[in-house]
Parts: structure tokens; C-alpha cells; sequence
């Protein structure tokens, strides 16, 4: 087991490189000058110092190099072109909000997916079934940034059910521990619910499928046999058997959370990663469009090793070496 | 069995704490509070690091005064300027000193009073090439600024300009004893330390920082002017985009919003308690035609352009009526526009006489005029993430090809646009500029600003050049109204840039709020005196 996760690091440390190295490439090639100033009142001597300032005067390898070597010895990602804030700093800042939203809405999406797949599976081929099934690929097919926007406006906006963004009430620092937490899961319920729905359509019809698949063998068979329930046979039994693919899919949504997170975080105003990458991008940030680049494949890469050895623990089958 | 019960009775209790904490309440406003939104985080209270843009102005202003505060009376005549951190000052007799006393009773929010020295702080950071600020430029005319005693601060300038009182008050007043000790060459490295040692001498002074969230100013109880400010805490939530920001209005998370979208007023203004403020931003969006490339070098073209493209249906359709068709780059808000100037009209029919007479036609029958073989097509570029100004390039396309002409719009990276325009590498190119109250166009249109510059056209005309130098060494500028008028209507019978239109800023408030002006300067202007009624 060790060897394989010395493997697997080794493996995601080698992407990663490439990651950025094709990152920095793209960014660094592309058009455009992000020290030019848009205000004819600056002169462009101001631009001069600041590309000084932030080494954009040197070679693009000793500008690759440097940069390369601040993010693996000292973990310095640069100052924001923006902001002028550490990028480390801003980032750090950022990630926690976008983990807590990627969390509950991965929470969301299995509830909810395996949830409508064990209604589906209960009755398969009936009225309810077709329902589930329509329904999950309709969620499947419907844009984030379209769900989103309808679920502020009608629930938040129309309904007054929950907050319309951001993760905490004005001047939330003020609150208690026990009234914080409730503050931020009343922000918290909307957005993940919205970002886990577009996953969850597909883990319902998973779900579904795994499960009639159950029934069908010798297992569930013999579990019927016993005089077991139904209930009992899909919630208990059926699921274990489900779990393995389940959790596979775990590893597939990961990227789609994280750029589903994007959009929900712009527009349920969430202060994460998504928020700031897309601050980024409108204003030519570079450092952190590439820290926040890298940030995204190493919760990616970490996500899909988390998911493998989740994977061996529950399907015996499964050997890592 | 119980147990079940119990998690089930836990959980819906849970949900519906959760949910009833979320719900709207009826609960009495807390009037002494208000909610700002904003589109932006507010990295520093240090303006010299600071992003240069008006919202971020506005919050540090809050924070900090400058010596004196330009006033927003620019429709009615050159700017006039109201005491900040100054009481009064006085010009030598040969303009070359401004000697400027300051309150007795202002002071930093430690108790410290501010100072003559804090004002050559200011200067030296402000000037420092380690720095460097984005607005060093309007220091350029200030060789030394001179402590004369503690409350006395002497300016020196290398000459007598018009501009002497807009280049002293650019710029706040930063507190020496509490920056000092930090290198100026390390004032970028860490924009967070002057969060850590902020102190104001501004009506309000930072509570609270919440990353990526809020900003919290309180009410600065050293404040100078009695009963200032009115509110107690100002709250500065982040939503970076507009739509979610227009969301938060309506849902009454927030008690102001500005720079909103013109698409979002009229939900706006059908929200009931909400107020709609549409204010000149001094800004115009323009097309620069390049004067080099074959379409654009005679006048009369680029006047047919003109009254080809219907700009009022912009207006109407990409602003809905907030914004007004522009004739001149001296904005119809401000003091000095030449209200006879009458806009082309929309004209496609004399457009085309225009260009037949211009050598323009058609003579191999497909439907884009040709000149010398030149056909009539050409790139129009605009920036990307300018959504209006592409909405206007489709339009403009589309009233170009009605009278044989093809333009191809394309979108370009901010950056990359600039310096194209800048070495007159593009055709024509959709852009905007917000203009300052000296109205020294100089930049945008004399023949020196050509070579690297932002005179995009390439435009040159020596009585234009002419012009403009005169009138940027006026001292009384009121008295160079004529030379203002007169350059405004070469501009506009020689057409290097078409004005497209002058847009609105538009800002939401909570009906219930009183005195509040927002205005070209800031959108927060007078926040100390705002008040819930």
C-alpha cells in the first residue's frame, strides 16, 4: 500500500509539474502586457518599475525558473498584479470557502443522487422510475450558471428561504460560535444544493442501475430468499454493492465540482477559489491564475488518490499492487 | 424506536434553524448601520499600492483626507476645491509657492495630531520611484514640499500652471509615525501590514476584515467635524459580480449598490423602497480610427462614418436611455462642452453621397465600396470583457455594411489592445476614456502624444496642437473658453475619434436613507453626512 501511494505522489508530482510548466507557457505567450496601464494619466514609466518591480523584465526562462523555484522551496506564488497581496496569502484565504462548498455539495449531490436512484430502483419500469430518470438527465443537462441564477431569484430573492450570497450575514463577526455556524450553513444550503444537483442526476441513474442489477443476482436472489425486505435488500445490501462504482464516480465529479464551483461562487457571491480565480482572469492576474490553476489540479489529483484507496478498502477485488 | 424518533425531531429542528436563520425577518432596521455592496476586495488602506480606480478611492477616502477636495461643480465652471485636512492657502505672487495651513484639530485615530510633517511624508511617498505610485505624474510639477512649522506646509513648483491646486490635493494625507518605520521599497511587498498599523484621520476608521468578504468601517469618534458621521458602522460586503450584487439589493442584503447594469434597472426601479441614481461618470467611449491605414486619412470618410452609424439606437437598446449620444470629447457634464455642437445625424443616405464624393464606389458589384482598389474593410477591435462596447461593434457592422463598407469586430485582451493602439497597429478600435476637470486633452489628440501614445487616431493638426498647449498653460482656464470651443468643433468636423455615447453610472439606495450624494467623484461622496431617516 505504501508503495503504491510513493507511486501514486511520485506520479501526481510529475503532473503537476507539467501542469504548470504548461501553464506558466500559456499565460506567459499569450497577448497583451498586464503592467499596461489603462488610465492615460499613468505613465508608462509606472509600468516600467512595476514590470521591474515583479521580474517581468527578465527572459521568459529566468522569469520560469524563479518563479518555479519561489513556488517549491519557500511555497511563494507571487504578489497579486491586482491586489498586490501574497498570492499564497489570498489563495489560502480562498481555499476553505471553496472546500466547504465542494464538501456539502458532493454531501448533496449523493444524498440526493443515491436518494432518487433507490426510488427508481424500488419500482423499476414504473410511472416513478421513468419520473426519476427523465428528471435526472433534465438536472444533468441544465447549465449551473442557469440554475443558479433562477434558484437566488425564486428561492432567495422571491421566497425569502435563504440569504441571495456571500457566506455570512453583514458584520458576522460579531456572532457567537453556535450562531456563526448556523449563519454560514444557512448561506451554505443553496449554493451546494445548486452545485451538487448537476452531478446528481447521474449518480441517481448509477445508483438505479447498480441496484436492479443487485436484484438480478444470486446475492440479492438469496437475500429475498432469507425473507429479507425489500428496504433492506436495497438499502443495506444493494448499496454495498453499488458503493465501489459510486465512489469511482466520486473521482470523476471532482474536476466538475471544482469548475461548477466557479460558477456557483460567482454568482451566490461565495468568497472561494472559483470567485477569485475568475477576478483573475478578467484582470490579467497572472500569478494567481496560475497559482489557482495548480491549486485546482492538486485538489483534483488528491481527490482521484483519495477516491482509489477509498476504493480498495471497499471492493476486495481491488488490489493496489 | 426513541432514538429514531429523536435524530428525526434533531434534524428537522436543525433544518429549520437553518432555514429560519436564512429567511428574510421582519425585524426593525438597525439604523445605525448601513450595507454597502461593492464590486471589489479592498486589499490596503495604502491608496499608493492600491489599485487606481474611483470605487477604491471611495473607500480610502473614508479613511484618509487629502489638503483640500475638489468639489463636484464642474457643470457650472473650472474646478473649485473645499478645505480637507487644510483650512486656507495662498499662492506666492508668481504662483511658484502655495503656502497651506492645516486644522489644529485634526488627528490620527491614536490621538496623534496631524502634522505638517505627515503632508512631506505624503509627497516623499508619493514620488518615490520604489513605489511607485500609479498617479506620481500630478507631483511632477512640486520640486520640494517645505514643513514652514508645524501646522504650515509650503509647496514649490518648477512653474506656474493652472493645474497647481489638483496637483497638491491628488493624493491623501498618509500618517507618518505609523508608516514610517516600514521602507517605502517594501511598501509592495506586503500590502496587508498597513491593515495591521492603520490609523485615520477620516471620518471612519476599519473595524473589521473579513478576506474576500466585508469590510467593516466604524464611526471615528476623533473625527474633527462635530456629529460626523451620522452612521455608526458602514458595512463593505464583496460581490464581484453585478448580476449577484443586484440580487443581494433586492433581497435587502445590502442597502446600496452602485456601477450597476443598465439591463438591472428596471427591476430596479420597480423593487419597492429602492432608489435609482443615474450620474455622469465623466467618461465617453469612443471609436479611434486609425488615420494611417487608407480608410480613415480624409475627413469627409470619417465623417460619413459618422452619420452611418446610428448611435442613439445604442443608447436605447445597450443602455436603456442611461447613457447620452456624445459630440466631443469635452463631455456635455462638464463646464466647458460647447453646447452648439449639434452630434452628425443619423444619415445612411447622405453617408453614401459622402463617400462617392470621397472617391468611394462600388465598381466591381460586390457590395463593398473600393477606393484606388482599396477595398472598404477593415478590423474593428474592442476590448474583451466590454460587453456593451461589443454589442455596439455588432451594431456599428451592421449599419457600416448597409452602406458598403465591411467591418470585421474582433475582441482583444485589454493589454494587448492598448499597445497595439499605442503603436497604431490596428485599424479602428472601440475604447474610453473618463477625462479629469484640468480638461487638458493633450494625451488623447496634440501630434506629440502620436509616437507611443494615446493619440490612437494618429491624428495631427497643427492649430489643434496649437490649441491645446495654450489652453494647458492658462491659469485662469475660464478664460480659455473660446480656445476650448474652438477645438471641440475641429474635432468634430475632422472626426479622428467618433464619440459614441456618454455613459450614466447608475447606483441603488435604499429609499429610506437621506442626503445622499453620490456624484463623478465618488460614488460614496458625502458618506459622513448619509443618515437612516
Amino acid at each position: 500500500m505504501i508503495r503504491f501511494v510513493l507511486r501514486r505522489l511520485l506520479a501526481a508530482a510529475i503532473l503537476l509539474l507539467i501542469v504548470l510548466t504548461l501553464a506558466f507557457a500559456v499565460v506567459a505567450l499569450a497577448p497583451g502586457d498586464p503592467m499596461a496601464p489603462t488610465d492615460p494619466r499613468i505613465p508608462p514609466e509606472q509600468a516600467e518599475r512595476l514590470r521591474a518591480l515583479y521580474g517581468l523584465d527578465q527572459p521568459l526562462p529566468v522569469q520560469y525558473v524563479r518563479w518555479l523555484g519561489a513556488v517549491v522551496l519557500h511555497w511563494d506564488w507571487g504578489q497579486s498584479y491586482r491586489t498586490g497581496q501574497p498570492v499564497a496569502e489570498l489563495l489560502f484565504d480562498a481555499l476553505p470557502p471553496t472546500l466547504l462548498l465542494a464538501g456539502a455539495a458532493l454531501l448533496a449531490q449523493y444524498l440526493l443522487g443515491i436518494s432518487l436512484g433507490l426510488l427508481a430502483a424500488s419500482r423499476p419500469n414504473s410511472r416513478l422510475d421513468l419520473g426519476v430518470r427523465v428528471a435526472s438527465l433534465v438536472v444533468y443537462a441544465l447549465p449551473t450558471f442557469w440554475v443558479g441564477l433562477m434558484a437566488v431569484l425564486v428561492v432567495a430573492v422571491g421566497l425569502g428561504l435563504a440569504p441571495a450570497g456571500g457566506m455570512t450575514s453583514a458584520a458576522a463577526f460579531e456572532l457567537g460560535p453556535v450562531a456563526a455556524a448556523l449563519d454560514v450553513l444557512a448561506h451554505l444550503w443553496l449554493p451546494a444544493l445548486v452545485l451538487g444537483l448537476s452531478m446528481a442526476g447521474d449518480i441517481a441513474r448509477y445508483t438505479r442501475s447498480s441496484l436492479i442489477e443487485f436484484q438480478a443476482t444470486e446475492a440479492g436472489r438469496a437475500a429475498r430468499a432469507r425473507g429479507l425486505s425489500e428496504t433492506r435488500i436495497l438499502l443495506v445490501h444493494g448499496l454495498a454493492h453499488a458503493a465501489p462504482r459510486l465512489l469511482q464516480l466520486a473521482s470523476v465529479s471532482a474536476p466538475l465540482l471544482l469548475s461548477g464551483a466557479v460558477v456557483a461562487e460567482v454568482v451566490f457571491a461565495w468568497p472561494g477559489l472559483g470567485t477569485a480565480t475568475l477576478l483573475a482572469i478578467q484582470s490579467g492576474d497572472i500569478p494567481v491564475v496560475l497559482a489557482a490553476t495548480a491549486y485546482g489540479a492538486v485538489l483534483v489529483i488528491a481527490a482521484s488518490l483519495a477516491a482509489d484507496l477509498l476504493l480498495t478498502r471497499l471492493d476486495p477485488r481491488i488490489s493496489v499492487e | 424506536m426513541i432514538p429514531v424518533v429523536a435524530m428525526r425531531l434533531l434534524a428537522a429542528a436543525g433544518l429549520a434553524a437553518i432555514l429560519g436563520w436564512g429567511c428574510a425577518s421582519d425585524t426593525p432596521r438597525d439604523t445605525t448601520r448601513l450595507t454597502v455592496g461593492m464590486r471589489f476586495e479592498y486589499p490596503t488602506p495604502n491608496e499608493l499600492i492600491g489599485p487606481p480606480t474611483l470605487s477604491y478611492s471611495a473607500i480610502s477616502n473614508q479613511f484618509f483626507l487629502p489638503l483640500m477636495a475638489e468639489q463636484p461643480d464642474f457643470r457650472d465652471g473650472p474646478p473649485t476645491w473645499a478645505p480637507g485636512l487644510a483650512t486656507d492657502w495662498e499662492f506666492s505672487e508668481d504662483r511658484l509657492q502655495l503656502t497651506v495651513r492645516l486644522r489644529q484639530d485634526a488627528r490620527w485615530s491614536d490621538g496623534e495630531p496631524v502634522t505638517a510633517e505627515d503632508v512631506r511624508f505624503s509627497w516623499l511617498a508619493q514620488t518615490d520611484p520604489d513605489i511607485p505610485w500609479s498617479y506620481s505624474l500630478y507631483k511632477e510639477s512640486i520640486t520640494d514640499v517645505e514643513v514652514v512649522d508645524a501646522g504650515t506646509v509650503r509647496f514649490h513648483f518648477d512653474a506656474a500652471g493652472p493645474t497647481a491646486l489638483a496637483d497638491v490635493s491628488t493624493g491623501l494625507i498618509l500618517p507618518k509615525h505609523a508608516w514610517e518605520p516600514r521602507p517605502f521599497a517594501e511598501w509592495r511587498g506586503d500590502p496587508g501590514w498597513f491593515f495591521e498599523h492603520l490609523v485615520t484621520s477620516g471620518p471612519f476608521l476599519l473595524e473589521n476584515r473579513t478576506s474576500g468578504q466585508e469590510l467593516v468601517l466604524g464611526r471615528n469618534p476623533d473625527y474633527f467635524e462635530d456629529g460626523l458621521p451620522r452612521l455608526e458602522r458602514v458595512v463593505l460586503r464583496t460581490a464581484s459580480d453585478g448580476a449577484a450584487l443586484t440580487n443581494l439589493l433586492l433581497a435587502g442584503e445590502i442597502d446600496v449598490a452602485t456601477g450597476l447594469g443598465a439591463t438591472d434597472a428596471q427591476r430596479i426601479t420597480n423593487q419597492p423602497g429602492l432608489r435609482l441614481i443615474a450620474y455622469s461618470n465623466r467618461q465617453f467611449t469612443f471609436v479611434s480610427w486609425n488615420t494611417r491605414r487608407p480608410w480613415f486619412q480624409d475627413a469627409k470618410t470619417r465623417r460619413a462614418l459618422a452619420m452611418a452609424i446610428n448611435r442613439q439606437a445604442m443608447v436605447d437598446t445597450i443602455w436603456h436611455g442611461y447613457a447620452e449620444v456624445g459630440n466631443s470629447p469635452v463631455i456635455s457634464s462638464v463646464w466647458a462642452h460647447d453646447a452648439g455642437l449639434e452630434p452628425w445625424p443619423h444619415d445612411p443616405r447622405a453617408a453614401r453621397d459622402l463617400l462617392a464624393a470621397a472617391g468611394w464606389t462600388d465598381g466591381d458589384g460586390d457590395g463593398i465600396l473600393e477606393r484606388d482598389g482599396v477595398p472598404f474593410r477593415f478590423e474593428l477591435a474592442t476590448f474583451a470583457g466590454a460587453p456593451a462596447r461589443w454589442d455596439a461593434m455588432q451594431m456599428i457592422q451592421a449599419d457600416l455594411r448597409a452602406i458598403g463598407i465591411d467591418a470585421q469586430p474582433r475582441r482583444v485582451e485589454p493589454g494587448a489592445l492598448i499597445q497595439r493602439m499605442r503603436d497604431k497597429d490596428f485599424d479602428a478600435a472601440a475604447s474610453a476614456f473618463a477625462i479629469d476637470t484640468s480638461l487638458d486633452l493633450r494625451y488623447a489628440f496634440h501630434s506629440r502624444s502620436i509616437p507611443g501614445g494615446d493619440n490612437y487616431a494618429a491624428y495631427a493638426n497643427p492649430e489643434l496642437d496649437r490649441l491645446l498647449d495654450s489652453f494647458a498653460t492658462r491659469l485662469d482656464p475660464s478664460a480659455g473658453l473660446e480656445d476650448l470651443h474652438r477645438l471641440q468643433r475641429i474635432l468634430h468636423d475632422d472626426q479622428p475619434i467618433l464619440v459614441l455615447w456618454e455613459p450614466l453610472t447608475l447606483a441603488a439606495f435604499n429609499e429610506e436613507l437621506e442626503s445622499v450624494e453620490p456624484n463623478a467623484l465618488s460614488p460614496l461622496a458625502n458618506l459622513q453626512e448619509w443618515a437612516w431617516r
